[in-house]
């Protein structure tokens, strides 16, 4: 086969930005093959179209020789495929350990343990990660979790290797290990074809084949000698800027250093003393000292997780140093210093704008904030869009942007107060060379004309070249300052780069050169039901290891339940006990004190100091000090030994109507009762021969606490799995980790079973500690079949966590499944499904609503098989329909769920 | 003056957020509008049209004319079934109360011999079981005097007038639906006020305005602010439009003061819920957490059962852990018995105390959490 990828006409689009304009492009295979351009031109759209990950808009995709908008054809394809998606260790899982996540890889390729365990040592070996199996992904550098990453997508001997800018955000070391490693396993993989996206023109130099991009078109193809001869330019960075279309071209200009004029006996902008910084056991930077006069740029290097970011925010005062002082133009930093932060611009690493305000109110909010006076301010602003040529985006929203322009834009935030220090943390990550070359013109002006101080942190080295001293940071620690011609001769070396890596190669030990066989005999494929149960299971596995290590979520998952079964349990109670009452006896005879004693005598009534007049019942009643007063009237003993009829009264408070219900009910039995016993001292009535016995089916004693705990456990157990599940598919959305089920063979129903299967345990579990919590603490009897009961809380907890995998698959962000879970599922649970009112004295269109969601048709199971003795054969139809409700929200899952992107 | 503008600023920016996010808006005009409508409309704990099953074995006039007596509103018209399908009628949730006519019933009480009616009542439905059976009792017994001797004028020898203040007919409908009030004002304040601060880590910006000369308190108030101002919009108008128009609930008291006191309950719970995110790394631990933080609050408010009816330490618990019954005492106080702001303080003075001691423990683990 003579193409990896065919592309024909292909475009695509998102909403009304076209991301590609029909692209025709034909990758040659079997050889490293390179996407150039700058950021947003497509190249990532085009990889994640070859990979399968993207749908197909328009036009036609062949990978391999297969038409990707074939299902089957894909289907059948992927196996073949490995893609990996841009952005460090995205596709890789932070709390898993190294070992762990190659394993989940392993596993979605349906691989048995034998093989695993052979390709995962192999792997390990040869890329240099065997001494930290153990390590989380998380707590890897940023070099090491390429390298995972990079293991990850070879574990299954892909043909076709798919890598979206796998060097960016790397220092230069990582960088050079990174590319002799995919060279080293090309050497024993010559067939596999490889197409790689960089912004990086000097890695470009070294593929076999290159396209050029630019605004969502192929603008040249070839090798990159040819694509230079072509462009008559001696570097590829060159080139580029030479094949760009004549509008754009001339927007680039080169970068002009100029020399700095040092400013004499000043007091230097920062300074540090001996800063160290730990986190727990931890030294993320260890006594750190430099100075920095006013006006230079001072560019910070080093691996990821040197300390350099750590370092940055305690001169901004974000963190508070361990040990160690920092002043800034002589005064010491003090905790809250908002002085100092009128003269601090900073720029996290990461895009830290608010993407719900436009380009011009962020601007205008950060003018604000920072206290520009308001006579300035929408001249400030103005300037600063004009400056920073954000004019034309001014009214669009900064996730709608590229990269490079959304870090024109926090640069132009971190200066719109006209800050003397800058303090940039990787301004330039992602970001292609012309809009760095903009980015870095406007720094030396800032720096030149304004003298302005500038701290920077890059992995470019031809950005470190540019700043006036540099300074190299590893493991916290700085191991050279200088000017960067002074730090390459202090090496011997040629370029900076050589130097940086020559100090570098002194702190680590060299990576072991790889060696052995990379092929692994490729075993026998697994049968299909079999390949599909061991990725169900490696979701499964990994969702449950997740949990595992999140100490906070497995606390609420498990001890949330009883927590609510207790004071829930315990405080929802019809057991009306001690109302408050008051007498106001205007009659003070034997019989009105007699009547009065009848209400004292039982424990509903809890009697109140006596109530001396209307007024003052009308002011107790109003605090909600009284329940329920008793008016006897003047007149009341004597009407009664004369045979008449009496009358009191009864007043209730009516705004908690249950209450004011019950206390009529206990009044009137007083009543009655009084009235027999008058009857019988003046001879015998009829009444009194009737006895009305009322028996409480189900629950004699009449407590609560038998009605609710069934129903709490049904209430317990929608909540808790549904919220847990909740969160289970977008979260990968969000951390982008769903890259691994659309670019691996999993297929839908696997990926939402192996999530499911994880909640469903512990909410069996919950069941279980919720059972014995109703029997034991509540002493509620259990007169039915427990197996019944059982059997179907797993069919319910099924359906529970189905509700909120549903939940999940249809909302873009956590927060929103959060709330959508927690609105939607707790009021029908509390109000309709037989907790309090029972699901028949509902009105018609609440019942309704009641009997779509499974907990009322659980309710009567709990409640059946805890007082009523039921067992299989009483509950059939709610077994039948809760197994309905479990299957429908799994299929409305699937169906809600994506394979690929859009 | 700088700060006060600060917070300002920022509580502007945080309604644009919330404004931006259509969901959040759809969940919220539901919750207040379709959900307070259907629940107030729907759940009632008075004794209304309980479904009643007679079992006739005495087939005599009396059994006749009792049967006759069980009637709307309190009863829907009773079902006459035999004895034998009582209890499967009963195990199935059919009927709430069967009544049980023995056989000769009439002919014995003639005779002057004694008798016994029973009635049996499904105890599961405790809400309505307990008061429909004591009705259903003392309602037989009065018939039964009336039958034998109808020259007294009810029955009984002593008439007893019951008078409800502030809701005359006990509708439960006029309880029901300010406490889903309460309760929709619980859930999302807890959700929204949590949310905007994780959300805010997540996406580092929190960060970010750390590094401006902006103080903790003013992003703490900024966010109690925006958040607050939202929830207590919706609920002025779900009061205004749901419960007084809609549902017809007579409201008594000052529309301004109950204004005022959810205004202090919406601060103490997004002080509340900003805590509890404080606490969390992630919407899933602050999901898992907030559930059963809101379950709890919503149903031991005493807007459900009442207050008193719990075990003491519950009460003393509650009372002190959480605003919700507070503002429930309120509510009940100025909605329903139309109080003036001299009986209820005590309950807003409570709220605001909370308030006041939950911002503090925020502010104080704002800057630990998020520098950390």
């Amino acid at each position: 086969m003579a193409f990896a990828a065919e592309l024909e006409g292909v475009g695509h689009r998102y909403g009304k930005t076209v991301a590609l304009d029909g692209v025709t492009l034909r990758v040659p295979a079997g050889c490293m093959a390179g996407l150039i351009g700058p950021d947003g031109v497509g190249k990532s759209t085009l990889l994640g179209l070859i990979s399968g990950v993207r749908k197909v808009q328009s036009g036609k995709v062949v990978a391999l020789g297969a038409d990707m908008s074939d299902r089957a054809a894909r289907a059948g394809m992927q196996p073949r495929i490995a893609y990996m998606p841009q952005g460090l260790g995205r596709n890789l899982y932070p709390t898993l350990t190294v070992r762990e996540n190659l394993d989940f890889f392993g596993r979605l390729f349906g691989q048995k343990a034998g093989e695993r365990d052979q390709r995962i040592h192999m792997l390990l070996d040869a890329t240099g990660l065997a001494p930290f199996p153990d390590r989380p992904a998380g707590k890897l550098s940023g070099g090491m979790k390429q390298k995972l990453s990079l293991c990850c997508s070879l574990i299954h001997d892909p043909d076709l290797l798919i890598l979206d800018e796998p060097t960016t955000g790397v220092d230069p070391l990582s960088r050079r290990q990174f590319w002799d490693l995919i060279d080293s396993i090309r050497e024993r993989m010559p067939d596999m074809s490889v197409i790689v996206a960089t912004a990086y023109m000097d890695e470009a130099e070294r593929f076999d084949w290159l396209a050029a991009m630019d605004g969502g078109k192929v603008i040249a193809e070839g090798a990159p000698k040819e694509l230079m001869e072509r462009a008559g330019a001696r570097t590829l960075d060159d080139a580029f800027i030479a094949l760009l279309p004549e509008a754009e071209r001339a927007e680039h200009k080169p970068v002009e250093l100029r020399p700095r004029v040092p400013s004499a006996d000043k007091a230097p902008a920062i300074e540090a003393h001996n800063l160290t910084m730990r986190f727990g056991d931890f030294t993320a930077v260890d006594d750190v000292s430099f100075e920095i006069p006013e006006g230079e740029i001072f560019g910070f290097l080093g691996s990821n997780g040197c300390g350099k970011s750590t370092t940055m925010k305690m001169l901004t005062g974000l963190l508070t140093p361990t040990e160690g002082t920092t002043k800034l133009f002589g005064e010491p930093l003090g905790r809250s210093d908002m002085q100092a932060r009128l003269r601090i611009g900073y720029m996290s690493q990461s895009f830290s704008l608010y993407s719900e305000l436009s380009v011009r109110q962020n601007l205008d909010l950060h003018a604000k904030l920072y206290g520009v006076p308001r006579a300035d301010r929408a001249g400030r602003v103005a300037a600063s869009l004009t400056d920073y040529e954000l004019d034309t985006v001014a009214d669009q929203m900064p996730d709608d942007l590229p990269l490079g322009i959304r870090q024109r834009l926090q640069l132009a935030v971190a200066t719109i107060h006209e800050p003397r220090i800058l303090i940039l943390d990787e301004p330039t990550s992602g970001v292609d060379p012309v809009a760095r070359d903009g980015f870095w013109r406007k720094l030396i002006s800032l720096s030149r004309d304004k003298g302005v101080t500038i701290f920077i942190s890059t992995h470019f080295m031809n950005e470190a070249a540019r700043c006036d001293r540099i300074s190299l940071m590893h493991a916290g620690k700085v191991l050279a300052v200088g000017t960067p011609a002074e730090l390459t001769e202090k090496r011997g070396a040629k370029t900076l780069e050589e130097a940086f890596i020559a100090y570098l190669e002194d702190e680590i030990a060299a990576d072991p050169a790889p060696e052995g066989v990379l092929r692994v005999e490729k075993a026998p494929a697994p049968s299909a039901p079999r390949a599909a149960l061991t990725r169900l299971w490696a979701y499964a596995t990994r969702e449950t290891m997740e949990l595992l290590r999140d100490p906070i979520r497995l606390f609420f998952a498990l001890l949330g339940p009883v927590i609510l079964m207790i004071t829930v349990g315990f405080g929802i109670s019809f057991d009306v006990n001690r109302l408050s009452f008051a007498v106001e006896d205007q009659d003070q005879t034997a019989e009105s004190r007699r009547l009065a004693e009848q209400f004292s005598a039982i424990r509903q009534f809890g009697t109140q100091d006596p109530l001396s007049g209307t007024q003052d019942m009308m002011q107790r009643m109003g605090r909600g000090d009284l329940a329920i007063a008793l008016e006897i009237p003047d007149g009341f003993g004597k009407a009664l030994r004369q045979g008449k009829v009496p009358e009191v009264s009864v007043w209730l408070d009516g705004s908690l109507p249950f209450r004011a219900e019950t206390s009529r009910a206990y009044a009137l039995g007083v009543m009655n009762h009084f009235a027999d016993l008058t009857a019988q001292e003046q001879g015998g009535a009829a009444a009194s021969q009737v006895d009305i016995e009322t028996r409480f089916l189900f629950n004699q004693a009449f407590r609560s606490a038998n009605a609710m705990v069934p129903s709490v456990i049904m209430l317990i157990l929608f909540l808790i799995p549904a919220i847990m599940a909740a969160i289970g598919v977008v979260r990968e959305v969000e951390t982008g980790t769903i890259a691994n089920f659309r670019s691996t063979p999993v297929t839908r129903l696997e990926f939402l079973l192996g999530k499911q299967l994880p909640y469903l345990v512990i909410s069996v579990v919950n069941f279980v500690v919720l059972f014995v919590l109703g029997l034991l603490i509540f002493q509620v009897p259990f007169t039915g079949s427990f197996w019944t009961l059982a059997g179907l809380s797993v069919i319910y907890v099924a359906a529970t966590t189905g509700f909120g995998l549903l939940i999940s698959t249809f909302t873009k962000t956590q927060v929103a499944a959060v709330f959508a879970t927690a609105v939607l599922s707790i009021l029908p649970t509390v109000n309709f499904s037989g907790l309090i009112v029972p699901v028949s004295s509902l009105q018609p269109a609440s019942r309704m609503i009641g009997f779509g969601f499974p907990g009322s048709w659980y309710q009567q199971v709990t409640q059946g098989t805890f007082v009523k003795g039921f067992g299989w054969s009483d509950l059939g139809l709610n077994a039948l329909v809760l197994t309905g409700f479990a299957l429908a929200y799994l299929a409305l899952a699937v169906l809600a769920l994506r394979k690929q992107e859009a | 003056m700088q700060r006060i503008l600060n917070t300002l600023r920022l509580t502007a920016k945080e309604l644009r957020a919330i404004a931006r996010d259509v969901v959040m808006l759809v969940l919220i005009a539901y919750v207040f509008t379709v959900s307070t409508y259907m629940v107030a409309d729907a759940i009632s704990t008075e004794v209304d049209h309980l479904a009643v099953a007679v079992i006739d074995e005495d087939q005599s006039i009396l059994s006749a004319r009792l049967t006759d007596s069980i009637q709307p509103p309190l009863f829907k018209s009773p079902d006459m079934i035999a004895a034998d399908q009582a209890l499967q009628a009963q195990k199935d949730g059919k009927y709430i109360l069967v009544v049980d006519f023995p056989p000769d019933m009439e002919r014995d009480l003639k005779a002057g011999r004694s008798v016994t009616i029973n009635i049996d009542v499904d105890a599961t439905a405790v809400a309505h079981a307990g008061n429909g059976a004591a009705f259903m009792s003392q309602m037989l017994g009065q018939e039964i005097t009336r039958y034998f001797s109808p020259s007294a004028v009810d029955g009984s020898q002593i008439d007893v007038v019951f008078r409800s203040f502030y809701n005359p007919n006990l509708t439960s409908k006029w309880f029901t639906s300010v406490m889903q009030l309460m309760n929709s004002i619980t859930i999302l304040t807890l959700i929204l006020a949590g949310a905007s601060l994780i959300r805010e880590r997540e996406h580092g910006t929190i960060e970010h305005v750390l590094v401006m000369p902006v103080r903790p308190p003013e992003i703490v108030v900024s966010k109690i602010l925006a958040n607050g101002l939202v929830i207590l919009i919706a609920a002025v108008f779900s009061l205004i439009v749901v419960v007084e128009w809609l549902l017809a609930v007579p409201v008594s008291g000052s529309v301004l003061l109950f204004v005022l006191g959810t205004a202090l309950y919406v601060i103490a719970l997004a002080s509340l819920g900003l805590l509890l995110a404080t606490f969390t790394k992630n919407m899933g631990q602050y999901g898992l957490l907030v559930i059963p933080v809101i379950v709890v609050m919503i149903l031991l408010s005493g807007g459900i059962t009442p207050l008193e009816s719990m075990p003491g330490f519950l009460q003393v618990a509650i009372r002190i852990l959480s605003p919700a019954p507070h503002f429930v005492a309120f509510a009940q106080s100025v909605l329903y018995r139309g109080s003036g702001i001299g009986l209820v303080w005590p309950e807003m003075a409570t709220m605001a105390a909370m308030a006041v001691f939950t911002f503090s423990v925020t502010l104080m683990r704002f800057r630990k959490v998020l520098s950390g």
